[in-house]
C-alpha cells in the first residue's frame, strides 16, 4: 500500500502526559501501575491510572459531554503540539476534508455506571447525569469532533482491544479512496467498574502488577489512556514516521479466548507485512499485545517464533539478562541487533480500546529515539513464548516496527510502521 | 421427585441435591432443550457430555456462590475434580455450604 | 466534494418483530400485505453452535438473522466476506444489567454477559458461527451510525475489491438508561455490497442489483437531533416498526424496497453528509 505520513502523534498514559513521559518511563523501566484505588468496592489488583483526570475541566460548549473518558480525551490532546497540528491540517485541507476515526472499548460507560449508583429514590438518573450525550458509545467521537471542530466523516470504532489499531486501517482506506485528505486517528479508554469487575469475573485480572511473558504470569493489569495521530498522504507531507502496512482478521474461534494456534493473528500479521512489502527479517521491533494472560502470551509468543527468523544475535541476548542489570543495555556494537519484541503493558497496564494507539505511539517513539523497550515486571521470559521476547530495553536503531492488537470476539489488527516511506 | 426407581443402579439416579444442582446448571447456562433430570450424575460436564467450556465454569461458580455461598475459583487445584460431574459438584457444594 | 463511490447491492436482509424478513417488509411497503399482527420474539441464531447460541444476546441474534438472509439473497458464502457491524448503543440490556450489578454487588458480574458486552459481540459471533476469518469491524456514530457504517462497508468493498457484508441493528434500551438514551424493540438490516464491475442487473428480486453512488459532501452545519426524522420513514413501515435507534436505516431501505430511483442524504458529522444516488445497475462499456 501507499505509505501514510504520521505527522503528529501523542499519548497520555499512567506513566504521564505526553510522549516525553512515556519514552522516559520506557528507558528508565518505570511502571505506571499502582494498587487499585479506583473502585469503591475493593478489588485486589494493580491499575494504570492517569493522574489528575478528575481535575480536567471542559470548556462550557463541551459541558454536556463531561465524563471521565472525555476528560481524559481532552487531557490527551493537550501534549506534543497535537492541537496545533490539527489546526494546521484544518487550514490546509478544510475541516470537512479531515476524517475522525477513533477507537474505544467502553467509551463513557463510567458515567452510566455512576448514574446507576446514584439513582433517585424513584429509580431514575440523577439530574446531573440526564445527558444522553454520555450514555452512548459514540460520545467519544462526537466530543472529539466538537473539541477539534472537525467536519469530515466521524466514527467510533469499538472492537474491544483492537479498536484503536483498526482506526489506522479504516483511515488509510478513506485517504486511499479520496474520501478525506487527512485523518485524526486514536483511542481513549478509561478505567470503569465494567472492565475491572468484568475481567475479574473472567478471572483474567492479576492481583499483582502484570508480568507479560513471565513463566509465572497470572493475568492482566487494567489501565487507561488516550492517544492520537494525524495521518496525511505521501508527497504532501514529509515525516520520519510512516504507516506502511496494516492487516486485519478474525479468529472465528471463541468470544474471549484466542485461537489456540494463533491462526487469525497470523493472518493479520502476514497481511500487514504483505501490504508493507517488507519481509519478516526487515522488522526491528515488535510491540506485542502481551497482556500477561496465560493464553494470549503463549499463543502470541509461538506466533512470533513461527513467523520471524531467529538470528544468532537473538539467542545471545534474549534470556541472558543479569538479575540486577541497569536498564537500557546498549546493543553489542559488533553485530546488527536482532529483532526484539516486547510487551509494554507492565508500564501502562492494558488500556483496552486505547492499547492500539498507545502501542503504535511506542513503535513511533522506538524509531525516533532508537530504543527498543523491554517487558517490565517479567522476571524471566517463558521459553514457551519464543526467542524474540526481551526482558530489558536497549538502544538500537529501529527502522521498521510492528504493533499487534488482539481483541475479544477474535478481532485482530497488526500495524507496520517505518522511518521512511520507501522500502 | 427426581429420584427414580427401576432398572437404573443407584449411581445413575440423581439425588435431590443433584437434581437441584442440575436445575441450576440448566437455568444459569441457558441449556436449550436439556431436561435437568436427564443429566447423568457421573457423566462429564465439560468438553464432551453437556459440552460446557471455561466460561460456563465461571458462570456456574458465580451462580453457586450466589445460591449456596460456596466460593469456587478456577485456580483451585481441586477444581478439575470438583467440576468433573454433576455428582462431584453437588457433593462438594453440599459439604462446603456455610452452616 | 469527494470521490464518487459506486457499489452494487447484491443482497438485503431485514428483521423486525412485525416485519420478520425483507420480502414481508417489501410487500408491506408496496401495500400488498399487512405487517404481522403479533410481534415475534427474537429469531434463533441458527448458524451458531449450541454453546454460542445459548449465550447470544438479542443484539447478536437479530444481527445474525439479517446477515444470514442478506448473504443468502446475494448468493455468497459468508466465509468469503469481510464484515462491518454498526450499532448505535451496543447491547442495552447487558449494559443495564452490568451497571445495575456494579451498583449493588460488583463481584456478582456475570462473566458471560461481560464478554457479550463488547460492541463487537455480533461481529465475533458471526465470524465464529460462519467460520469466517476475514476482517470484521464494529462501529457506532450515534444517530449517524447507519450512514457511517454504510460508508465504511462501501469503502472496504472498493479499497480491497471485495464484496462486503454490512449489518446495522439496535435493540431496546431497558431500565433507567433507556429513559435518557432511548431505543425500543429491535431492528436489524443487512446489505451485501460489492464493487460495480459493469455486469448487468440480470434477474433479481426487489432491492437486489441496485447501484449506490455515494459521495461524502459538505452538508448541514448544525448536527440535528437525529439524522432521520420520522417523516422520512414510509408510513406503511412507520406504524409497524418500533421506535428503535436503527430506524436510521429505513429511508435507504425504502428506496431499495420500492425499486424507486433517487437521491438521499444522511448526516455523517456536523457539516458533512453522505449523499447517495440509488439507481438501477446499468452495463458499462
Amino acid at each position: 500500500m501507499k505509505p501514510l505520513a504520521v505527522t503528529a502523534y501523542t499519548t497520555t498514559t499512567a506513566v504521564g502526559q505526553g510522549n516525553a513521559a512515556l519514552i522516559g518511563a520506557l528507558m528508565a523501566e518505570r511502571s505506571g501501575l499502582r494498587p487499585n484505588d479506583f473502585t469503591q468496592h475493593p478489588l485486589e489488583t494493580f491499575i494504570g491510572r492517569v493522574a489528575d483526570v478528575e481535575a480536567v475541566r471542559l470548556p462550557s460548549h463541551l459541558a454536556p459531554w463531561d465524563c471521565r473518558n472525555n476528560r481524559l480525551a481532552l487531557l490527551g490532546l493537550e501534549s506534543d503540539g497535537f492541537i496545533a497540528a490539527v489546526e494546521a491540517a484544518r487550514r490546509r485541507y478544510g475541516a470537512d476534508r479531515i476524517a475522525l476515526v477513533i477507537g474505544t472499548s467502553t467509551s463513557s460507560i463510567g458515567a452510566t455506571e455512576e448514574a446507576y449508583a446514584r439513582l433517585t429514590p424513584e429509580g431514575h438518573f440523577p439530574d446531573d447525569l440526564c445527558r444522553p450525550e454520555v450514555h452512548t458509545p459514540h460520545s467519544l467521537g462526537v466530543f472529539l469532533a466538537r473539541a477539534l471542530d472537525l467536519r469530515g466523516p466521524c466514527v467510533t470504532v469499538s472492537t474491544a482491544c483492537s479498536s484503536s489499531a483498526k482506526v489506522f486501517a479504516q483511515a488509510e482506506r478513506l485517504l486511499r479512496l479520496g474520501i478525506a485528505d487527512a485523518a485524526i486517528v486514536g483511542g481513549v479508554d478509561t478505567l470503569c467498574g465494567s472492565v475491572l469487575f468484568g475481567f475479574n469475573s473472567l478471572e483474567l485480572v492479576s492481583k499483582e502488577p502484570c508480568r507479560p511473558f513471565d513463566p509465572t504470569r497470572n493475568g492482566i493489569s487494567l489501565g487507561e489512556a488516550a492517544g492520537f495521530a494525524l495521518l496525511e498522504r505521501e508527497g504532501v507531507a514529509d515525516s520520519d514516521a510512516w504507516l506502511i502496512g496494516h492487516g486485519e482478521s478474525s479468529d472465528a474461534h471463541h468470544m474471549s479466548s484466542p485461537h489456540p494456534e494463533g491462526l487469525g493473528a497470523e493472518l493479520a500479521l502476514r497481511d500487514a507485512l504483505a501490504r508493507a512489502q517488507r519481509a519478516p527479517a526487515a522488522v526491528d521491533y515488535i510491540n506485542l499485545h502481551g497482556t500477561g494472560s496465560q493464553k494470549n502470551d503463549e499463543v502470541e509468543g509461538a506466533l512470533i517464533a513461527r513467523v520471524f527468523p531467529v538470528s544468532p544475535a537473538t539467542s545471545a541476548t534474549t534470556h541472558a539478562a543479569p538479575a540486577h542489570a541497569a536498564p537500557a543495555h546498549p546493543a553489542p556494537a559488533h553485530a546488527a541487533p536482532a529483532l526484539a519484541a516486547s510487551s509494554t503493558k507492565g508500564f501502562t497496564g492494558h488500556t483496552l480500546g486505547a492499547a492500539g494507539i498507545v502501542e503504535a505511539v511506542i513503535c513511533l517513539l522506538a524509531m525516533k529515539h532508537g530504543f527498543r523497550p523491554g517487558t517490565l515486571n517479567a522476571r524471566s521470559i517463558d521459553p514457551d513464548c519464543g526467542p524474540h521476547v526481551r526482558l530489558h530495553g536497549e538502544h538500537a536503531p529501529v527502522r521498521v516496527a510492528v504493533n499487534e492488537s488482539f481483541g475479544f470476539g477474535g478481532n485482530n489488527c497488526v500495524l507496520v510502521f517505518a522511518d521512511r516511506a520507501a522500502p | 421427585m427426581p429420584a427414580r426407581e427401576g432398572i437404573y443402579s443407584m449411581s445413575q439416579v440423581q439425588s435431590v441435591a443433584e437434581h437441584e444442582m442440575a436445575e441450576l446448571i440448566v437455568t444459569s447456562l441457558n441449556l436449550e432443550g436439556v431436561d435437568p433430570a436427564s443429566i447423568e450424575p457421573e457423566a462429564p460436564l465439560f468438553g464432551t457430555g453437556l459440552g460446557l467450556d471455561s466460561i460456563d465454569a465461571l458462570e456456574l461458580a458465580l451462580e453457586i456462590s450466589k445460591r449456596y455461598g460456596v466460593q469456587l475459583r478456577s485456580d483451585d487445584e481441586d477444581n478439575r475434580q470438583i467440576f468433573a460431574s454433576l455428582r462431584s459438584l453437588a457433593t462438594y457444594v453440599h459439604t462446603h455450604r456455610p452452616a | 466534494m469527494s470521490t464518487c463511490l459506486e457499489v452494487r447491492v447484491s443482497g438485503v436482509g431485514f428483521w423486525a418483530p412485525r416485519l420478520p424478513d425483507w420480502q414481508t417488509a417489501c410487500a408491506v411497503l408496496a401495500g400488498r400485505a399487512e405487517p404481522e399482527a403479533v410481534a415475534r420474539s427474537r429469531p434463533a441464531p441458527a448458524l451458531l453452535a449450541p454453546t454460542e447460541r445459548r449465550r447470544a444476546p438479542d443484539t447478536v441474534s437479530i444481527a445474525l438473522e439479517a446477515a444470514s438472509r442478506a448473504c443468502e439473497a446475494a448468493g455468497v458464502d459468508p466465509v468469503s466476506l469481510p464484515s462491518v457491524f454498526a450499532c448505535t448503543h451496543g447491547d442495552g440490556a447487558i449494559n443495564d444489567y452490568l451497571c445495575g450489578t456494579l451498583a449493588s454487588n460488583p463481584l456478582l458480574c456475570s462473566p458471560t454477559r461481560f464478554h457479550n458486552s463488547v460492541h463487537n459481540a455480533a461481529a465475533g459471533y458471526w465470524t465464529i458461527g460462519t467460520g469466517c476469518v476475514k476482517p470484521s469491524t464494529a462501529l457506532t456514530a450515534g444517530s449517524e451510525t447507519f450512514a457511517a457504517g454504510l460508508l465504511e462497508a462501501i469503502v472496504q468493498a472498493l479499497a480491497d475489491e471485495t464484496p462486503v457484508l454490512y449489518v446495522a441493528y439496535d435493540a431496546a434500551m431497558p431500565g433507567p438508561v433507556g429513559e435518557v438514551s432511548p431505543s425500543a424493540g429491535m431492528i436489524a438490516s443487512a446489505l451485501v455490497v460489492e464493487p460495480l464491475k459493469g455486469d448487468g442487473p440480470g434477474v433479481r428480486p426487489a432491492g437486489v442489483g441496485r447501484c449506490l453512488r455515494a459521495r461524502v459532501a459538505p452538508g448541514a452545519q448544525a448536527m440535528p437531533e437525529a439524522s432521520v426524522s420520522p417523516g422520512s420513514i414510509p408510513h406503511a413501515w412507520f406504524a409497524a416498526l418500533p421506535a428503535n435507534s436503527m430506524r436510521q436505516c429505513l429511508p435507504l431501505l425504502a428506496f431499495l424496497a420500492s425499486d424507486a430511483e433517487g437521491r438521499m442524504q444522511m448526516q455523517l458529522n456536523q457539516g458533512c453528509v453522505l449523499e447517495v444516488d440509488i439507481e438501477e445497475v446499468t452495463t458499462h462499456g
